[in-house]
């Protein structure tokens, strides 16, 4: 790209800080705010008041949101989701990119079918379904249909660094008189890694910020994730837009840091085959 | 599937060891509620906590439910038998879940906590439907004027004489706007909300009936595009974000300076003062002005506890919970969980423990005030002893509000908004 | 990603573009394909197949949202939600959000990865940067935007007033005017992060051989973009431009979080009139049977997608 007028360089860093101000400055604007009182924040009058700087919004998330709680129960509920779709993502595109066999396109095209289905939808007959066997109000019934929604895509989400892998291996192996397993070991065990990264942290994100079945399957307070926690701050009466920034912040946080420390191998491993 | 038929297995079985054991001899009274703030759910427990060590039969357990799912949730809990056995509600609520068919009458139930304590009359009408009473009142809810007078007296208006007829609040509220300021804050959202405030002026405008004696529609009287008229003229005295305001807005408003009146229930004693910055004295209430040939009157909930349970014991615990609720001694304790917002409704319930509470205590005009109101409240649909159906499904889908919207954000003419509110509510009778 | 051999990724290339679609097939490993495919597939069954049948039953009956016992009334929900007239406005305003949605993101994205698809000074700091939007839950996004949009204490309008650009403040959310495009640029800024990312990964496939040749042989930049970049990032279009029409129509919760669907029913799209249908008017058969023709015209939607849109050269080995 060196061979560009001069002028490009300069218009393109400033066009990537542009970009990069429409996503953060919202969340920066959260963070200033959580450290104000909320009669600051609700005063037409009154942006901000460096002077007014308090922690207080913070020191209430325990008593007042319960935060603790729900933060740990929305961790539990998304590393179990996460346990579960790597496997079942891992091996339908081992299936889907690496085999050949009749119905594979089928197998393919319904990964994709469904999402035809908006969750409302299944919100009546999951609920009664679940009733029956037992996991409704419980977690598990939350991970179920994070699972559901998160796996077929990210077997989409691996195509690349298993279709990066020249076929010609696994044919060069069976000549070779490698078995199956062999094979398996030396195909997949390479791609486990990144597989994990890219399908954990999406099925992370997705468990995260679920909000439509938590909702509805859990009715015991104690079980209750983030996001409904924070809906229980909104929706009341007066919103206390203090409290309300503080939990978004604590929510925005631990999936921020996560993707601070894995993000850049969860970016490589959708960006496929480069870092293999 | 089979690793959750064990586990329940179990878990039943584990259950069944206990109980036979006689440790869980209690017997479980479940409560779903929609009041999620952590504080009305820990004074909640408070309550809870003194019934389930007052005696030994029953324990009694909160389960936090929110009004926006609530509508989901109920009716497969129903279907899968697992609903609560006591089920916090509202009138309109009450009318929609009857149709699950487990909801109890408890009628025999109510006259006895009567005679003991005195129900006012709108606490208990709105529950009478088939000859029977579908829930036990717990607590009231009713709107008033709310007024800043500091800002009367900026203003140089009298902030010991609030605005008493339409006339007076138009003319208040205009002399109360000024640049940044705006005389009146009124919601124009699709909301309950703003259902409640259109109806509190209806009410003052001979509006309360939404039905005929017959049961047909009454709604598009000329009263009522009288009504919505007044709205549009206090809505251009208003911010102009009104359109999605609900609840919290105008009480932020008020608080923030920037709107000098709001019409809204109990919720803005509690936190005027840390909210706003400013002296309790500063926070005025009156009556919502009345029309010139209204009454007074406004918006008034009587919020409930049904009983989903027929199994005997459930239900004798249910019982037990709620006649110890209201008992004078531990109704205060349950009504702060909410202060001023939640308001007694019995006649011995207005004890000198809530009144005199501290959040509550600097406010004493406006406690007496809304207790007096109370008694002048009225419910769109609920105000006969008898149940039009109709109005669950008008209520759900804030129909009431939409006509505001037409007039207010979609420069409607009200005459033409309120004719089309009568026809949607036709349809909703129809079904 | 770049960083490592660029003789690896020509070599991907290759194996991309020259597509394995008639390559030798390995008769042992169908069965390992069938039995690796099975787990999901079974999961599927149960979580939405399952349901779904049951839902369509739903939709055969007159069932109530709160109770009774549902009669079975054939095709009668059908066909009154598809004449009473209460369909089209939402169903154009899905199809609205939908296009519009795939437009505005599809451009931010593909500007967006094209900058990112650089080397510069902190460039995976910035790649994790622009994720965090998709990141948080959909509720604190909502809980942000009504918030710095609201028109009495709202950041944006604040500024906006500042800057003498506007007078009066604007109820973004509010007015009827700007509900439906203010929801449409929130979605927009939630979900382009996304796309931006799975553009990146298709571009990042491009050899720096091919821009090479291409500026050898004399090629503007326009023809540069279209005749390398686009080839490469058409098979990602492809199944973003599928599933995200898909998801967009899909999108209940941010709306619902922000407008409710109003104001007068200014933001009311497919999902959020069923969910009125169900849970505000109660007639939960009517809802059911509005929601089997939404997927129904979805499906019709991605076979038609499936067999006319031009997937390009990657995607050939699987659909």
């Amino acid at each position: 790209m060196a061979a560009r007028p001069l002028a490009a360089p300069v218009m393109r860093n400033l066009l990537t800080l542009l970009m990069l101000l429409v996503i953060g400055l919202p969340f920066i604007w959260m963070i200033l705010s959580s450290f104000q009182p909320t009669s600051v924040l609700i005063n037409p009058r009154e942006l901000f008041r460096p002077d007014a700087f308090t922690l207080e919004n913070y020191a209430r998330l325990p008593s007042e949101a319960n935060f603790l709680l729900i933060l740990r129960n929305s961790l539990v509920v998304a590393l179990a989701s996460t346990a579960i779709a790597i496997p079942l993502a891992l091996l339908a595109a081992y299936s889907v990119y690496r085999t050949r066999y009749r119905g594979r396109q089928t197998v393919y095209l319904l990964l994709l079918v469904v999402y035809v289905f908006p969750g409302i939808l299944l919100l009546a007959p999951l609920f009664k379904l679940f009733s029956m066997s037992g996991v409704l109000n419980t977690w598990l019934s939350l991970i179920i249909m994070n699972v559901t929604f998160s796996a077929p895509f990210s077997v989409w989400l691996m195509r690349g660094f298993f279709t990066s892998i020249p076929h010609g291996i696994e044919e060069a192996a069976a000549i070779d008189g490698a078995t199956d397993m062999q094979i398996l070991r030396r195909i997949i065990v390479p791609l486990t890694a990144p597989g994990i990264v890219v399908t954990g942290t999406y099925t992370f994100v997705y468990s995260w910020t679920e909000f439509l079945f938590a909702s509805v399957f859990l009715i015991d307070d104690s079980l209750k994730t983030l996001p409904i926690g924070l809906e229980g701050l909104v929706t009341q009466y007066s919103i206390d837009w203090g409290l309300l920034s503080a939990a978004a912040v604590m929510t925005a946080l631990p999936v921020v840091a996560l993707f601070a420390f894995a993000g850049r191998y969860f970016v490589e491993g959708v960006t496929a085959g480069a870092s293999k | 599937m089979s690793m959750m038929t064990m586990a329940t297995r179990l878990g039943a079985a584990l259950l069944a060891t206990t109980a036979a054991t006689g440790v869980l001899a209690q017997t479980e009274v479940t409560v779903w509620h929609q009041e999620q703030v952590q504080p009305r759910i820990d004074q909640f427990q408070k309550v809870i906590d003194a019934f389930n060590e007052s005696q030994d039969e029953y324990e009694v357990v909160q389960q936090v439910q929110s009004w926006g799912n609530i509508y989901q949730k109920l009716p497969p809990a129903v279907e899968a038998g697992i609903q609560p056995d006591i089920q916090f509600t509202i009138p309109d609520f009450t009318v929609t879940v009857r149709d699950t068919g487990v909801v109890q009458p408890v009628t025999e139930f109510v006259e006895r906590l009567d005679e003991e304590h005195g129900f006012i009359e709108q606490a208990v009408v709105p529950y009478t439907d088939d000859g029977e009473v579908w829930a036990v009142p717990v607590y009231g809810m009713i709107q008033v004027l709310w007024y800043r007078k500091d800002m009367f007296e900026a203003a140089g208006l009298d902030p010991e004489s609030p605005p008493q007829t339409w006339d007076e609040l138009l003319s208040a509220a205009e002399t109360l706007t000024g640049d940044r300021t705006f005389g009146i804050g009124v919601p124009a959202s699709k909301s309950l909300a703003t259902d409640q405030v259109l109806y509190s002026f209806m009410a003052a405008n001979k509006g309360q009936e939404l039905f005929a004696e017959d049961g047909s529609v009454a709604f598009d009287t000329p009263d009522n595009v009288e009504t919505l008229e007044f709205y549009r003229q206090l809505a251009e005295l208003s911010p102009s974000g009104i359109g999605s305001w609900t609840w919290a807005e105008p009480q932020d408003a008020l608080n923030a300076g920037s709107v000098a009146m709001a019409i809204e229930k109990g919720q803005y004693l509690s936190t005027f003062e840390s909210a706003s910055g400013r002296p309790a004295s500063d926070l005025g209430c009156a009556p919502v002005p009345v029309s010139d040939d209204g009454e007074r009157a406004s918006i008034y909930y009587s919020n409930g506890a049904m009983i989903m349970t027929d199994d005997p014991d459930r239900r004798a615990g249910a019982e037990a919970f709620l006649a110890f609720v209201l008992e004078p001694e531990n109704y205060a304790e349950f009504l702060l969980a909410e202060p001023g917002l939640f308001l007694p409704l019995t006649e011995d319930g207005a004890t000198d423990a809530w009144k005199q509470a501290e959040a509550l205590q600097p406010y004493q005009e406006c406690v007496e005030l809304m207790i007096e109101q109370s008694t002048y409240g009225k419910l769109p649909g609920f105000n006969r002893g008898t149940v039009e159906d109709a109005i669950g499904p008008i209520m759900a889908q804030n129909l009431m509000s939409q006509v505001v919207q037409r007039v207010v954000v979609g420069d409607e003419s009200p005459a033409d908004a309120v004719a089309w509110g009568q026809q949607q509510m036709e349809e909703a009778l129809s079904e | 990603m770049s960083t490592t051999g660029s003789s690896a990724q020509a070599a991907n290339a290759e194996t991309d573009a020259a597509g394995p679609k008639g390559s030798a097939v390995v008769p042992v490993r169908a069965r390992l394909g069938r039995l690796f495919a099975a787990p999901i597939m079974i999961w599927l069954a149960l979580t939405i197949a399952l349901p779904l049948g049951y839902c369509i039953w739903i939709s055969l009956t007159n069932a109530n949202t709160m109770g009774g016992t549902p009669r079975f009334v054939g095709l009668a929900n059908y066909v009154t939600v598809l004449t009473d007239g209460t369909v089209g406005g939402p169903f154009l305003r899905s199809l609205a959000w939908a296009i519009g949605g795939a437009i505005i993101q599809t451009l931010l994205a593909a500007g967006a990865a094209l900058l990112l698809n650089r080397r510069f000074a902190g460039q995976h700091i910035a790649r994790t940067w622009i994720m965090a939007s998709w990141v948080v839950p959909t509720i604190v996004t909502a809980f942000l935007w009504r918030w710095m949009l609201n028109a009495d204490f709202g950041v944006v309008n604040h500024v906006l007033q500042s800057l003498g650009l506007i007078g009066r403040p604007i109820d973004f959310l509010g007015d009827p005017d700007f509900a439906f495009i203010t929801v449409t640029l929130v979605n927009a800024w939630r979900w382009f992060p996304f796309m931006t990312l799975l553009i990146l990964a298709a571009l990042t496939r491009v050899a720096p051989e091919y821009y090479e040749a291409a500026r050898v042989e004399g090629a503007t930049s326009w023809q540069v973009f279209t005749r390398v970049t686009l080839p490469f990032i058409q098979p990602v279009l492809y199944v973003v431009g599928l599933l995200g029409t898909l998801w967009s129509i899909n999108v209940f919760d941010i709306i619902w979080l922000t407008t409710k669907g109003g104001p007068l029913d200014m933001t009311e799209t497919m999902p959020v009139a069923i969910y009125e249908r169900a849970f505000q008017q109660f007639r939960l058969g009517e809802a059911s049977a509005m929601s089997v023709s939404l997927a129904l015209f979805l499906l019709v939607f991605a076979y038609c997608f499936i067999r006319f849109v031009p997937r390009g050269a990657t995607e050939q080995e699987v659909i």
